[in-house]
């Protein structure tokens, strides 16, 4: 046989030596080849190759030090301490003879499955990573938001030309404050949360504030902010600029304001800037636009209407595109054309209803905080509030988007086809229940439909997540 | 270099006094001090004793190489007494030595040439006819004889 051996103790004077010469005497003796690498004071002396690892039969590591193993993983290695090297060389050799050493297998199996899974998901995708920790803080502002503002429509809202208003003064108009306070957050925590992950603390702030101004329009002359998809593109201009300020070498004697004051401010300025210069102006542009051009529509085939105003109301859930498509549905209500708002309606509802079924058909899809979120789903998607999705759109933006804008569709047109119409601008089953819908059962029907289709597309689509415990 | 320069005339012993392994590291700890090769004595003492309790370096074959590797040596230093009638080490083989090596090493010492004979010292102790010969010895210029063949 061949054999290669590390000796190793902690003075590296004699022991190693000694066990290095007893065993290659030993190794002689019995009739095998041994080369021996010895870790001493002197450093490392006789080093194997890896052309000697690979030919080896067997591994004897005689050490009172750690040895890297790594290179022996797959070979069957014998460790012992290094006395037992120079006391008993000739038993350690007979159990390779004898077949008694395991194979070593390496680190990897030795370490926790959820170890090889944390590390499989750093080596996945940063860009996920980071949606993932900007969302999972998200989640409790959408809920808290989410519910409140639900729970207050449901019983103190009434319909009105306007949407669902719950009358001044009373207890529901406070309850619902509270949770559109809780909705201001939703994005800046988004952002600032995303920025965190890229960049650590210093992140934090610019990330929020970036957050905070690309969810209101008013910074850049628009109608409506850029919702949470511009509070995810903040989040990454965020980081990265904070990221790389951090890079840049300052003198020693302005390195101690870096992280307090330069880092925050310069980052946070040049966030805001890129918003209202860059990205601000053509999110009202795009408005304008769609706007006109929904309105060029309104001779077109009522299906393709249908379709668009379906997908644009999933698309960015509250977002500008949404509010496109919502502010269009209401203007028609007034026109006379209740059966807009009622596809509207209907497409409103199908992104959080969907997801919500889509987290208690496909369990192993979703984290135990995506069920749980899927829950609160379930109920702002009930009263409307197509904000109940973000949280699966934000995390996985490419796989949820698709899907609930398809779902979304099918809802939509189903309904203008069946002339559902919807006489307050506002969605969900909600509306049905203050009498403000005309055909009732296939605005049901819709709704239904359009969850389905949207659960089972994204359970296909979406893949297994790993347990985070 | 060779292990003479190491092992001095007046750092071989071959009839050590001690009866117990205390009193021979106190002897030999003597040895290596009076032949000027230590800063401190109490703390190259106290570096042998924490190599000692790492485990006993009393390795079987009847040999013990307490050694200490420590800021308190002046020079690399190697003794070698004897005790023929066998001294109890706590060694590994529960026999009794009869060779016993003493190695100081400074902290920082440079070059690694006294590594290297001590490296090769270790090596040859393996040697049961080295250990025999050794054995047989009785005149301190025959033990600097026999170390005088191997070099580095």
């Amino acid at each position: 046989m061949k054999f290669v051996a590390i000796t190793s103790c902690p003075n590296g004077i004699a022991h190693t030596y000694m066990a290095a010469e007893k065993l290659a005497k030993a190794a002689e003796r019995m009739g095998h080849e041994m080369k021996v690498e010895t870790q001493g004071s002197i450093g490392v002396e006789n080093e194997l190759t890896r052309e000697d690892i690979e030919q080896a039969d067997g591994v004897i590591i005689a050490a009172d030090k750690q040895v890297d193993k790594s290179r022996f993983r797959g070979k069957r290695v014998l460790e012992v301490s290094v006395t037992d090297g120079i006391r008993r060389p000739e038993e350690l050799i007979a159990r390779f003879e004898q077949n008694e050493v395991p194979v070593y297998e390496g680190v990897e199996k030795l370490k926790s499955v959820a170890e090889a899974k944390k590390e499989r998901n750093e080596k996945q995708n940063p860009i996920y990573r980071n949606l993932m920790n900007g969302v999972s803080y998200m989640i409790p502002f959408v809920v808290i938001g989410g519910l409140l503002i639900a729970l207050s429509l449901a019983i103190g809202g009434e319909p009105t030309a306007k949407g669902l208003v719950i009358p001044e003064g009373s207890i529901w108009n406070r309850i619902l404050d509270v949770g559109v306070a809780s909705f201001t957050f939703m994005v800046p925590i988004l952002s600032g949360f995303i920025a965190v992950s890229i960049a650590d603390r210093p992140g934090l702030a610019p990330g929020m504030v970036g957050g905070y101004i690309a969810a209101n329009g008013s910074f850049y002359g628009s109608d409506a902010g850029a919702g949470f998809i511009g509070g995810i593109i903040a989040g990454f201009l965020a980081g990265y600029i904070v990221k790389a300020i951090k890079r840049i070498r300052v003198p020693q004697m302005i390195q101690p304001i870096m992280p307090i004051l330069v880092i925050p401010i310069v980052s946070s300025l040049l966030v805001a800037a890129s918003f209202i210069f860059v990205i601000g102006q053509p999110i009202a542009g795009i408005m304008e636009g769609l706007t006109s051009w929904l309105n060029s529509m309104q001779g077109a085939s009522k299906v393709v209407l249908a379709m668009v105003l379906g997908a644009m109301i999933a698309f960015d859930m509250g977002g500008p595109v949404n509010k496109v498509a919502f502010l269009f549905g209401s203007a028609m209500i007034a026109e006379g054309h209740a059966n807009i708002m009622g596809s509207i309606a209907v497409a409103i509802c199908i992104p959080p209803l969907g997801l919500g079924l889509a987290t208690l058909l496909g369990k192993a899809k979703y984290t135990d905080e995506e069920r749980e979120a899927g829950k609160a789903a379930l109920a702002m998607g009930l009263v409307g509030i197509t904000e109940g999705a973000i949280p699966f759109a934000a995390r996985d933006p490419l796989r949820v988007i698709p899907s609930i804008m398809i779902g979304s569709m099918v809802g939509a047109v189903i309904a203008m086809l069946s002339n559902v119409a919807d006489h307050v601008p506002h969605g969900g089953p909600i509306v049905a229940v203050f009498r403000a819908v005309d055909n009732v059962p296939m605005f049901f029907i819709s709704i239904v439909i359009g969850m389905i289709v949207t659960a089972l597309l994204v359970n296909a689509v979406k893949k297994p997540v790993d347990v985070e415990k | 270099m060779t292990v003479t320069q190491l092992m001095t005339k007046q750092l071989v012993k071959l009839q050590l006094d001690g009866a117990t392994k205390d009193e021979i590291m106190e002897e030999m700890i003597g040895l290596i001090d009076e032949a000027g090769g230590l800063v401190d004595r109490e703390q190259y003492k106290q570096a042998l004793y924490d190599r000692e309790r790492e485990g006993s370096t009393g390795i079987g074959f009847g040999i013990a190489i307490p050694h200490g590797k420590s800021d308190a040596v002046k020079h690399p230093c190697l003794a070698f007494g004897m005790k023929h009638e066998g001294v109890d080490w706590d060694s590994l083989d529960g026999e009794k030595v009869k060779l016993i090596f003493m190695i100081a090493v400074p902290e920082r010492y440079a070059g690694n040439e006294h590594l290297k004979i001590l490296q090769l010292l270790a090596r040859k102790l393996m040697d049961e006819t080295f250990r025999e010969q050794l054995l047989t010895v009785r005149k301190v210029e025959d033990v600097l004889q026999l170390f005088e063949t191997f070099q580095s």
